[in-house]
């Protein structure tokens, strides 16, 4: 499958590039893989911390299989958050297909900062590694549209530059999509988390303790809330109760988020 | 020209709304109106103040006409900004024409404070006012594009509703778009004004002083920017030395913001 092989490559890329920055995954054998009852969903689930002194916080990937009527929605992330030792934006991939023929990509650098407010942060993140053209690279490709999150919160926590679309290849296109897939949008994701490498996951910034305690803060909130609208709205659904709230509550545990 | 005649009828309607929450217009006589030595561009600008007590600072109009090669470039603004008696956001209207065939329409509530921080003022003025259904009106037609501000700032200050598109009829489509300005365009832009009016005006914030200072901060680095990369761009290109200084002088003025 196309979107399991994309994400592969971006992970071990990530992986291989942060080496010794991150800790061998931490994740129980019932969360690491999980199904439901029915059979017609499985899920994996994979966390490494960062290890002590880095400015890595934790890498999480994730992916969902459901079954439905129709065929079966897929679901990837891959997310790697940095922690208080930098304010340099997190890195955010998703993949979201409902179908063989259209994907949903959300490719982003995670602002840490209110960007109206701080235009340094925007130009030395945003600006001068030319994420801009990255975004052009995907919405040039005449099957992309615009994706616009149904949660104006997701929106909001987006950069300017992140990449939203759905590309849609229309009956019969499976393997035009899959020729985007490894094609054009590999290249892009890979060369939005080489920025992002070379960018943010080395950075450490000085921070007074207002700034820090503003940058935790912010954090913390757009974590809940990712958690909240995003990665776990549809494991309930999908998993059932009991093995959702094992799942999640592995989730939240990455992320440094209590139960609310 | 539909576009003078879309601006007018929101203006009239803001002005009458607001009644005597403006002073009268405050602008010299070669500001209101000024052109430049060739007589080929054409601008005017009105400014009214907020009368004392009221959470208007100000409300200002512009336009710029400037005949090129193939046509002519046409720009009105209407901008109502709130003082720091409120938190509520500011209303931006922008319609940039190139063409009898194109227009590109920036319509928003400009947020005073950082969203991802702050959800529940996500919530009070985007989600419950329902805006987002507002820009689904306009992106449903056919003919609209998004169109992406080439300043990243622009972007950033915007909200996760702002409708942002290029409306597009084709060659020999001057009637289509005259009916969608007349017509989809115009409601829409009454019905934000109307949300705005409704919800943003007449709103008072209790503030400490952490926050009220920080709403003052935020609101100055927008306001400097905006004219900067926005309003005042276009101006000695079209105008010349002397007249755009007269000009950004009163702009500046209104916008409270200094000489930088």
């Amino acid at each position: 499958m196309a979107q399991r092989e994309v994400a592969r490559a971006v992970a071990d890329q990530a992986v291989a590039r942060l080496g010794a920055r991150l800790l061998p995954s931490a994740v129980p054998a019932d969360v690491a893989e999980f199904r439901n009852g029915a059979g017609n969903a499985v899920g994996s689930l994979d966390v490494h911390r960062g290890s002590p002194g880095s400015s890595i916080d934790f890498m999480l990937q994730s992916s969902l299989h459901c079954e439905v009527p129709n065929g079966a929605i897929d679901i990837t992330s891959i997310l790697i958050f940095l922690n208080a030792s930098t304010d340099a934006p997190h890195f955010q991939l998703e993949l979201i297909q409902g179908s063989s023929t259209s994907i949903v990509v959300i490719l982003d650098l995670l602002p840490r900062k209110d960007l109206a407010f701080h235009p340094d942060y925007l130009q030395k993140y945003y600006e001068e590694n030319r994420m801009d053209e990255q975004r052009g690279k995907i919405e040039e490709l005449p099957q992309t549209h615009p994706y616009r999150s149904p949660s104006l919160f997701v929106r909001s926590a987006c950069s300017p530059t992140a990449i939203m679309v759905s590309i849609d290849c229309g009956q019969g296109g499976e393997k035009a999509l899959e020729e985007i897939m490894h094609g054009q949008l590999a290249t892009v994701i890979q060369e939005v988390l080489q920025i992002w490498l070379d960018n943010c996951a080395d950075s450490i910034t000085e921070m007074d303790e207002v700034e820090r305690d503003c940058l935790l803060k912010r954090d913390q909130i757009v974590r809940s809330k990712s958690i909240e609208v995003d990665l776990t709205a549809n494991l309930p659904r999908m998993f059932g109760p009991d093995v959702s709230s094992r799942v999640i509550t592995e989730i939240r545990k990455a992320f440094g988020v209590q139960e609310p």
